[in-house]
């Protein structure tokens, strides 16, 4: 038996007094007042503000159908939040009865934010980067989800230099880190490959750069310009400006992925050693696609809505102007989670990044799932569209 | 307006324990969670090909067989325990200390852990054996005062568990101090400190044992797909039993009546819901400061707020690397690399802003071998911070300076363990004090909860749960709850609250 040096009874005794300590502690306690807020919790707001309101305040074409817009935060309070150069924001807007969120890279640079100003290159390339150019007023009010994604320079992940390799609008991310260099919130090396159709199409004036850490080769697809390489990016542009002890870093259309992709597994580069930038996932060409009706639960309320086999699920809800959340349109950040209640659907295996458990217990990503039949959804509502 | 019997605010483990029990009695339950998933931070994300565990590192009191703890019994009882997939870890940990120069690993089960310290010194499984015994007897004890609602009989205490009172009121130290507990044996076995996350001279020595000795006795476990997957499997019950959640969905008040009573609560898009009974499964910091109105509450309770002192804020390097455990020479599951075995001076060193002292870090191929892809490995190394040193972080040097402690936390643990993990680094995300105050919403970016201090136990704590409770109709349970931090203790006191309001039901109806 465990014996004390002193006597143990008197032990028992102050066993059976743990109440009367704590008691008589909180007896001494003050009663001043709590505090409201903590730092950390104020910077964390500041970097995660979830959504801000904010509103268009200008749009130029910056390269042919390029355009560059610029948004500025509505309130003091919720200003855009620092991010490291590459990452991408949600935009999300009311077109007709249709409440749409898409995914944009920033191209403006970190400290930019902090002033209040982001902007993101929209190339005429679908229903709602035409609402945006053509149609959308300045001063209108939109939703912008807070920076994202793993398509940014790390200290301890990737290499001092990373090589770029971009196709079209894709050179955006790309834009966003060159200037994060050049005002110095981020320190690494970056030689940029940049395919793009003819100069006319180019989305940045590369000429004024004198960054030694910065390197940009011009590669034109649709015409031969002295000074400049030309054709695709094949293995052998790659070989020929490849840094020695870098990281590549991918954005572009899916098209170039692949082509590039090949090039670059002949060059017997791991493809896990390439980040690529996700793309949004799109409709399905197909003739007279069959519809089908979706019962969404959106907290107590209950919506019936159509859905077609060629659309996400995701574009579905849009259409018929759900407030439901959406970030990256690709299938990867699990922002759109949502429970299966009954019902089938499709979805491409190299989309298909729910989780394990989510798989086990039927849960799924709209914005990469087609319906397959009739369904049953809970969905988790986002409150602040419904502002739009 | 809609009406329920219970609302619960957060489903975090605690939250999602009591809706489940709440329901088990044919009441109606509504869980309110602001983000999209339940969890809180029993949860997992994807970066890449790879899928990380958010924060379990192992979970005690699963058991297997016959021979189990609370965890598995309040499992059972809710019926989520066949709808998760368990795997058994094979030892506790390996400790390596670099002040003492430790290297050694601990098995789990108490004959072996005798055995093993008895290679560490002359006597040294005679000695363990006596801090086991006595461990023992407070396991038990603790389980006797759990049954009698935390009204024990003074009697069979006084027989039975004489040992447990004659300790119950001592720091860790003063016991291992008592027992002449050679210094090596005492480092090895106290490893698990940190998980507990106060020093030994300001530990109670009850919550050390039992926590320990349920660990070493039982082992621990991990689901098979991540902490998530018990979170999926809680919701899943929640539905079952036709109860309802509602994600993105936060509470911003708790109203009360004119007697003060709590009648319902107020969601962010400023619909309400009627309710007499709500389980805060958040900080009771937060719910007196912003969520209710001030005339409700009672000087008590801020009293009670500004006694408690702020467990550890944490902070965790999830790396995704691309060679596998044996390539890279990770050996086992679960790491302690210290810079010292003793709590007392480690927990000194991360009150300091910069100041490194240690690490719990796991690899979870090595117990979940088909977690991520062949030739890969998860490996995710955890300390905590015991004052609030990330407040003078500005937004701009935010990202630079947790690279800069994450870089530090790998250089440690590559060379105590003489692996080289830097250049394998595929996928590399870091939580820091920030997240886990976006995460969660705890002061701070607090994950442990109120610190189990010697005047604060968690014995006092269970004996005083309904003196501490203010406001007729709200109980707090999760980590800010009675029994602490970790997991087992969130489940249980978010069970152990259920049972408490639904008792607070009944004398409503007796009413």
């Amino acid at each position: 038996m465990f014996k004390r040096d002193k006597d143990p009874i008197v032990d028992v005794k102050k066993g059976l007094m743990i109440q009367d300590v704590r008691r008589k502690a909180i007896d001494d306690a003050p009663n001043s007042p709590l505090p409201k807020s903590y730092k950390v919790n104020e910077l964390a707001h500041d970097l995660h503000p979830g959504h801000i309101k904010a509103t268009l305040i200008k749009r130029e074409e910056i390269g042919l159908n390029s355009y560059l817009l610029t948004f500025r935060s509505l309130s003091e309070n919720e200003r855009f939040p620092y991010f490291e150069a590459g990452q991408f924001i949600s935009v999300s807007a009311k077109v007709n009865e249709s409440i749409v969120t898409r995914p944009y890279s920033i191209f403006s640079s970190p400290m930019e934010a902090l002033k209040g100003i982001l902007s993101i290159a929209v190339g005429r390339d679908g229903f709602f980067s035409s609402y945006l150019i053509d149609i959308m007023e300045l001063g209108t009010k939109v939703i912008i989800g807070d920076p994202l994604g793993d398509f940014h320079y790390n200290s301890l992940r990737d290499k001092k230099t990373i090589f770029g390799i971009a196709g079209g609008t894709g050179v955006t991310p790309f834009i966003s880190m060159i200037k994060a260099i050049e005002e110095g919130s981020e320190d690494f090396n970056l030689t940029l490959l940049y395919g793009v159709r003819t100069k006319k199409h180019l989305l940045y004036d590369f000429r004024k750069l004198k960054n030694p850490k910065i390197k940009v080769i011009v590669v034109f697809s649709d015409e031969r310009v002295p000074g400049y390489e030309c054709g695709f990016i094949t293995k052998e542009l790659i070989s020929k400006y490849i840094p020695k002890d870098s990281s590549i870093f991918m954005c572009g259309p899916d098209k170039m992925y692949s082509f590039v992709s090949n090039e670059l597994s002949q060059l017997g580069i791991d493809k896990n050693l390439v980040r690529m930038e996700h793309n949004s996932i799109k409709s399905i060409d197909m003739e007279n696609p069959h519809e089908f009706e979706l019962k969404v639960h959106l907290r107590d309320e209950i919506y019936t809505i159509k859905a077609k086999e060629n659309e996400t699920i995701l574009t579905a809800f849009e259409r018929s102007g759900l407030c439901v959340p959406s970030k990256c349109r690709s299938g990867i950040c699990g922002l759109c989670h949502t429970r299966l209640i009954s019902g089938s659907y499709f979805v491409d295996s190299k989309n298909d990044h729910v989780r394990l458990a989510d798989k086990k217990f039927r849960y799924i990503h709209p914005c990469a799932s087609y319906p397959r039949s009739d369904m049953e959804l809970d969905v988790p509502p986002l409150d602040i569209l419904k502002e739009l | 307006m809609k009406k329920y019997d219970c609302v619960v605010i957060g489903a975090g483990n605690g939250g999602l324990a009591a809706a489940v029990k709440i329901l088990l009695s044919g009441k109606t339950c509504l869980v309110c969670e602001k983000h999209n998933i339940p969890g809180g931070f029993a949860t997992s994300f994807k970066r890449g090909r790879f899928e990380f565990e958010a924060s379990l590192h192992e979970l005690n009191g699963i058991g297997k067989g016959n021979l189990f703890g609370g965890t598995r019994r309040i499992m059972d009882e809710l019926g989520v325990t066949p709808l998760v997939e368990w795997i058994q870890i094979k030892n506790a940990y390996r400790l390596i200390s670099k002040k003492e120069n430790i290297d050694f690993i601990l098995p789990f089960g108490i004959d072996n852990i005798i055995k093993a310290c008895d290679t560490l010194c002359e006597n040294g499984g005679i000695e363990a054996k006596k801090f086991l015994d006595l461990s023992k007897t407070v396991y038990e004890a603790v389980a006797y005062i759990g049954e009698c609602n935390g009204k024990p009989d003074k009697e069979v205490m006084q027989t039975k568990y004489y040992d447990y009172l004659a300790v119950s009121s001592y720091s860790v130290n003063e016991v291992f101090e008592s027992l002449n507990t050679p210094e090596i044996i005492k480092n090895v076995l106290s490893a698990y400190w940190s998980y507990l996350g106060v020093g030994f001279d300001n530990m109670s020595f009850v919550h050390f044992a039992n926590m320990a000795y349920s660990y070493f006795l039982m082992g621990a476990t991990v689901p098979k797909s991540r902490s998530h997957e018990m979170s999926l499997a809680f919701e899943k019950r929640i539905h079952d039993l036709g109860g309802d959640i509602f994600f993105n969905t936060e509470v911003v008040k708790i109203l009360t009546d004119e007697n003060g009573h709590v009648k319902g609560v107020e969601l962010k898009n400023g619909d309400i819901i009627e309710t007499k009974h709500v389980i805060a499964n958040i900080s009771p910091h937060k719910v007196y400061a912003n969520m209710l109105d001030e005339k409700a509450i009672p000087e008590r309770a801020i009293k009670l707020c500004n006694f408690r002192k702020f467990a550890g804020r944490g902070l965790t390097v999830f790396l995704g690397l691309n060679k596998s455990p044996e390539e890279l020479g990770i050996t086992e599951h679960s790491y302690f690399v210290y810079n010292s075995s003793d709590s007392v001076e480690m927990y000194k060193e991360m009150s300091a802003k910069g100041h490194y002292a240690g690490q719990a870090t796991c690899c979870l191929n090595n117990v979940n071998p088909g977690c991520s892809e062949e030739g890969t490995t998860i490996l995710y190394m955890t300390s905590l911070f015991f004052d609030d040193v990330w407040k003078d972080v500005e937004e701009k040097d935010y990202f630079k300076y947790k690279n800069e402690i994450a870089s530090h936390f790998i250089d440690e643990f590559e060379k105590a363990t003489h692996t080289n993990i830097k250049d394998h680094i595929e996928e590399i995300a870091i939580a820091t004090p920030v997240t886990y105050a976006r995460y969660a919403g705890h002061p701070e970016g607090v994950i442990y909860g109120y610190e189990n201090t010697y005047k604060d136990n968690l014995m006092a704590r269970v004996m005083m749960v309904n003196e501490d409770a203010f406001i007729k109709g709200l109980r707090f349970g999760g980590a800010f709850g009675e029994r602490g931090i970790g997991y087992p203790s969130s489940y249980t006191s978010g069970y152990n609250e259920a049972r408490r309001t639904l008792k607070d039901m009944e004398e409503d109806s007796n009413v």
